[in-house]
């Protein structure tokens, strides 16, 4: 194999597991106050988290390049620690953890909404405090969810254009994805390298997205 | 082939720390080929590294107003380098290559085209182009239709394709019977043959602006770089890949 | 031996259920037909239900108060709680769900309750592979390991068939009189009320019908 080609099929998949781990603490947390909480501006966390799913990417990339574009309200904090995020690394990890994250969401939900509340109930009568309910028996019970939702979350990541070319850019080498080489193949007339690249994200969406949906279907 | 220019470099180094001897570029998709080239050339000449950021012109135009730390820009069209004027660094923006527009056809059903007129012709029922709306190449096929009188006519049947590369494609696979790409995009092609290359003088003006970009963290070695793209050596790579001096204009 | 002040009343759709018993024993039977309400009452002494307004003392302890604003949590209300459906934890075996709920202070004696229970060779196996007898021995095993004041069962013999019967209720009334902790339990069952409870409770349509020694109150149920 090309050794280009084998950069970024490693470069594309530690990014996807990278954004798979950002966005796993705050999507199962946010899965879980959804689940189980009612509190003011409740839809519009749910709107907000479902978001990424339902615009365009590019327009998603276009708010995160804003945000975190020197100028904007947090690049500008970042840019006085001396902290670069759009056309790193870093901004391949964040466009793809955001793209990922309102499908795990989704995915936990549903796995804490199965849970039944008459367990964590009966814990609560033997005497467990909220976070023992949840650490034994809510999490556990819905791990399967969870796990097939970070599946989903990692496949989505590691699929992700729009937004990756617009806030990482198209840097051979440091923010080339397979999704952005496979369109900077086509565009240059490349249609073999563009060929192999698509090939290779076929196949590991494919074994991540079966395996997801087997997870989620056993209970 | 992917003739990089660069160094593969590991993805966990921060642009700062090679600031200095690195030019960070962001060009139209249309030049990767030949900017590949001349980077690693211009590499091997002098030292410098010449970090490629490809996409389309409008992207990369929001990301330079965006503050992004790019030291080179240019663009497939003046109207994207405008919407980037208040980042250049003032009195850097130069004009950097023209090209040509030509006619695509598939290559199991060439067509002599006696004049560009003729794609009015019912036997041209879709025909692909970038969308005008979007995409550079779509506003020089736009101007060019609306030069040669056919617009109405042809407005119609046209497919509007998310990239010229795109419109290319729609005329390989049989889905269009005819495109207006630029002439260097066809000879890329496996499956399209070019029916007409629409002379300088008859086309709209093709302008490739280049600029040196404000809040670049090098700006000297973008002027180096922008200064050897302007050279002859340069201009000799540019024009064997089917590209154009760049027209003399007043800006 | 234990002292009830419950007086309580629950609002639920159209379902009203006012409930009044002020009592003191070891063991109180509440019965009436289904939908009467009793399922209602176990949950709210547990605390998994508030009352529109009332109070809920056990012995001398204020669980509930709607006049002084008292609802302690589920949690520190040391009420165990035996729920009709069981509901062992899946994911944990017989050992781990039984030893669940420790609460500071106390270190309950597993090999006591094992004995009672004969659950001594069920420990290592997993919940799915129970059977209705099984799981209703463990499901009171894991709520008395938690040491509570009063144990609360919801219709303990209905998962349970026939000729096991004996076996349960037997260890209620070693729970009664060995462990002493207090029961209170719901069953539509006459047989169930006569022979463990010292206390019963009739209950109709969410209203306390009657309430004595099962000798007075159920020879009344005989028509």
């Amino acid at each position: 194999m090309n050794a280009d080609i084998r950069a970024i099929t490693i470069f594309t998949t530690l990014a996807a597991l990278a954004a798979t781990a950002v966005m796993l603490v705050p999507g199962v947390a946010i899965a879980w106050l959804l689940a189980r909480r009612q509190f003011p501006g409740k839809s519009l966390v749910e709107t907000a988290v479902s978001l990424p799913l339902v615009m365009p990417p590019v327009a998603t990339g276009l708010i995160l390049l804003w945000l975190f574009g020197r100028r904007g309200p947090l690049g500008a904090l970042l840019a006085r620690a001396g902290i670069e995020i759009v056309f790193t690394p870093a901004a391949v990890v964040m466009a793809m953890a955001v793209m990922g994250l309102p499908l795990l969401v989704r995915t936990a939900r549903a796995g804490f909404e199965q849970v039944t509340r008459r367990y964590e109930q009966i814990a609560e009568t033997l005497g467990a405090g909220p976070w023992r309910v949840f650490s034994t028996i809510t999490l556990p019970l819905a791990s399967r969810n969870i796990l097939a939702g970070a599946m989903l979350g990692f496949s989505r990541a590691l699929g992700e254009f729009g937004a990756t070319i617009v806030v990482a850019g198209s840097i051979p080498g440091r923010t080339r994805t397979l999704a952005v080489g496979i369109y900077s193949f086509t565009e240059t007339g490349q249609d073999r390298q563009a060929a192999i690249l698509l090939a290779i994200s076929i196949a590991i969406a494919f074994v991540a997205v079966l395996a997801s949906n087997r997870l989620a279907r056993e209970r | 082939m992917l003739a990089e220019g660069v160094d593969a470099q590991a993805p966990s180094q921060k642009p700062q720390a090679a600031a200095s001897r690195e030019v960070v570029v962001s060009a139209a998709v249309s030049l990767s080929d030949v900017l590949q080239q001349l980077a690693h050339t211009y590499q091997a000449r002098t030292g410098e590294r010449v970090v490629l950021n490809l996409g389309p012109s409008n992207t990369l135009a929001r990301q330079v107003a965006a503050g992004a730390r790019v030291d080179l820009f240019i663009s497939a069209d003046e109207a994207q380098m405008d919407v980037a004027a208040s980042d250049l660094v003032p009195g850097t923006r130069v004009n950097l290559l023209s090209n040509q527009l030509a006619i695509a056809v598939p290559d199991d059903r060439p067509r002599r085209l006696a004049s560009p007129r003729d794609l009015a012709d019912p036997a041209f029922a879709r025909i692909a182009i970038g969308d005008p709306a979007a995409v550079p190449a779509g506003v020089y096929a736009k101007q060019y239709l609306q030069m040669i009188g056919i617009w109405p006519a042809v407005e119609k049947k046209l497919i509007p394709a998310g990239s010229v590369r795109l419109a290319l494609a729609a005329v390989e696979n049989g889905a269009a019977d005819a495109a207006i790409v630029y002439h260097t995009d066809v000879a890329t092609a496996s499956h399209a043959r070019e029916a007409f290359v629409v002379p300088v003088a008859s086309g709209p003006p093709i302008a490739y602006p280049a600029a040196v970009v404000r809040t670049g963290a090098n700006p000297e070695g973008a002027k180096r770089l922008l200064a050897f793209l302007q050279g002859r050596d340069a201009m000799a790579v540019f024009t064997r890949a089917g590209f154009l001096a760049p027209a003399v204009r007043e800006k | 031996m234990a002292a009830f002040d419950l007086d309580f009343e629950l609002h639920q759709g159209d379902f009203t259920l006012d409930f009044q018993v002020r009592v003191e024993g070891r063991a109180v039977a509440l019965f009436g037909p289904s939908g009467s309400g009793k399922t209602s009452v176990l949950e709210v002494i547990a605390g998994l239900r508030a009352p529109r307004r009332g109070h809920v003392i056990v012995n001398g302890h204020v669980l509930f108060d709607s006049e002084r604003h008292i609802n302690m949590p589920v949690r520190q209300r040391r009420t165990g709680y035996v729920p009709q459906d069981i509901l062992l934890f899946p994911h944990l075996n017989v050992r781990d769900n039984v030893t669940y709920g420790v609460r500071e202070g106390t270190r309950p004696d597993l090999r006591v309750l094992v004995d009672l229970l004969e659950l001594a060779a069920l420990m290592d196996r997993r919940v799915a592979s129970l059977s209705g007898g099984e799981r209703q021995r463990v499901a009171m095993a894991r709520a008395l390991y938690s040491r509570p004041d009063v144990l609360l069962l919801d219709e303990p013999l209905a998962a349970v068939d026939l000729p096991r019967r004996r076996r349960i209720v037997d260890a209620l009334l070693g729970i009664r009189d060995e462990l002493s902790v207090p029961l209170i339990y719901v069953t539509h069952l006459p047989e169930e009320a006569l022979s463990v409870a010292d206390w019963t409770v009739l209950i109709d349509n969410g209203r306390v019908v009657t309430s004595g020694p099962p000798s007075e109150v159920m020879p009344s149920m005989n028509r």
